[in-house]
């Protein structure tokens, strides 16, 4: 465990928590790796292999892990390689369902030209060993 | 490729897309963020202490993107990537070699100010017919590629 992360506290976990912005460089080897990952030669968002609603979150707090539960992806221009992709994100939401926490992250790319790159809504299960005990041999 | 008129039926399927899943395809998905350490997706100990599952499993966001793949070849490139939308919940693992395939059915079509919204209802299932994902999918149609009323 980082010393420097916050263990999560989910009763106390603010909707509406904004994380520090995230910046990278799209690079032309990201853009053919995650192609070949998903044997797709036009696929025009390599931007979701980065998991960027949950980067800052996970940069800054510690948990017992999580499993996507649920995601949606909304597309405006595909990003340009070669271009910096600054991210915002922020916790949207959190619920408990079926005794279970569940927390929803968002973040909105743009790239250093201002150009709207994309939207993504991910709900994280954050009791992770629940797959292995629902799926396990089936 | 030129700019085709269409029209878009309640009811109407899509074409399918099927996806070979491997643990090669899994770990340059994953690499392919410069993220290199284990995880739960690329390295079975990590799997097992994490999900509690014996081998790894594909991220969600991989059938994400598939459904993206699927509605960017329906809708075409010029309309998906610039006003497509997918909504998709994960039900069953996707593991190291299954095949999933991806459906949809346009379940409406709704005029807006500036063209249709199509809604197409998504299911991803495995080679053994269970059901991994499911979920929406939408393009905002621009009146320019509709036929004329």
């Amino acid at each position: 465990m980082d010393s420097d992360k916050i263990l999560l506290d989910w009763d106390a976990l603010q909707v509406g928590e904004t994380f520090e912005k995230y910046e990278y460089v799209l690079t032309q080897d990201m853009v053919d790796g995650f192609r070949e990952g998903v044997m797709d030669a036009e696929a025009s968002f390599p931007t979701i292999s980065h998991k960027v609603d949950v980067k800052q979150y996970n940069k800054k707090y510690t948990d017992n892990g999580s499993v996507n539960a649920r995601c949606a992806f909304h597309c405006y221009n595909a990003p340009v390689p070669g271009r910096k992709i600054i991210v915002t994100a922020w916790i949207a939401d959190k619920y408990l369902r079926r005794g279970k926490n569940y927390i929803v992250t968002e973040a909105v790319s743009v790239d250093e030209t201002g150009m709207l790159i994309d939207r993504v809504i991910t709900h994280e299960l954050k009791q992770p060993s629940e797959v292995g005990k629902k799926w396990e041999g089936k | 490729m030129g700019r085709e008129i269409r029209t878009f039926n309640i009811g109407e399927e899509i074409p399918t897309l099927t996806k070979n899943m491997t643990q090669d395809a899994i770990n340059r998905f994953e690499g392919s963020s410069g993220e290199s350490g284990p995880s739960q997706f690329t390295d079975e100990e990590t799997a097992k202490g994490v999900l509690g599952t014996s081998g790894t499993v594909a991220s969600g966001r991989m059938s994400l993107t598939f459904a993206i793949e699927m509605l960017r070849r329906y809708f075409g490139p010029d309309v998906y990537n610039h006003r497509g939308t997918v909504d998709l919940r994960f039900l069953r693992p996707v593991r190291p070699g299954d095949s999933i395939t991806f459906s949809g059915v346009i379940a409406s079509v709704n005029r807006e100010a500036n063209g249709s919204r199509v809604q197409i209802d998504i299911t991803a299932t495995n080679q053994k017919g269970d059901t991994t994902a499911v979920g929406q999918g939408a393009a905002v149609v621009p009146n320019a590629y509709l036929p004329e009323e």
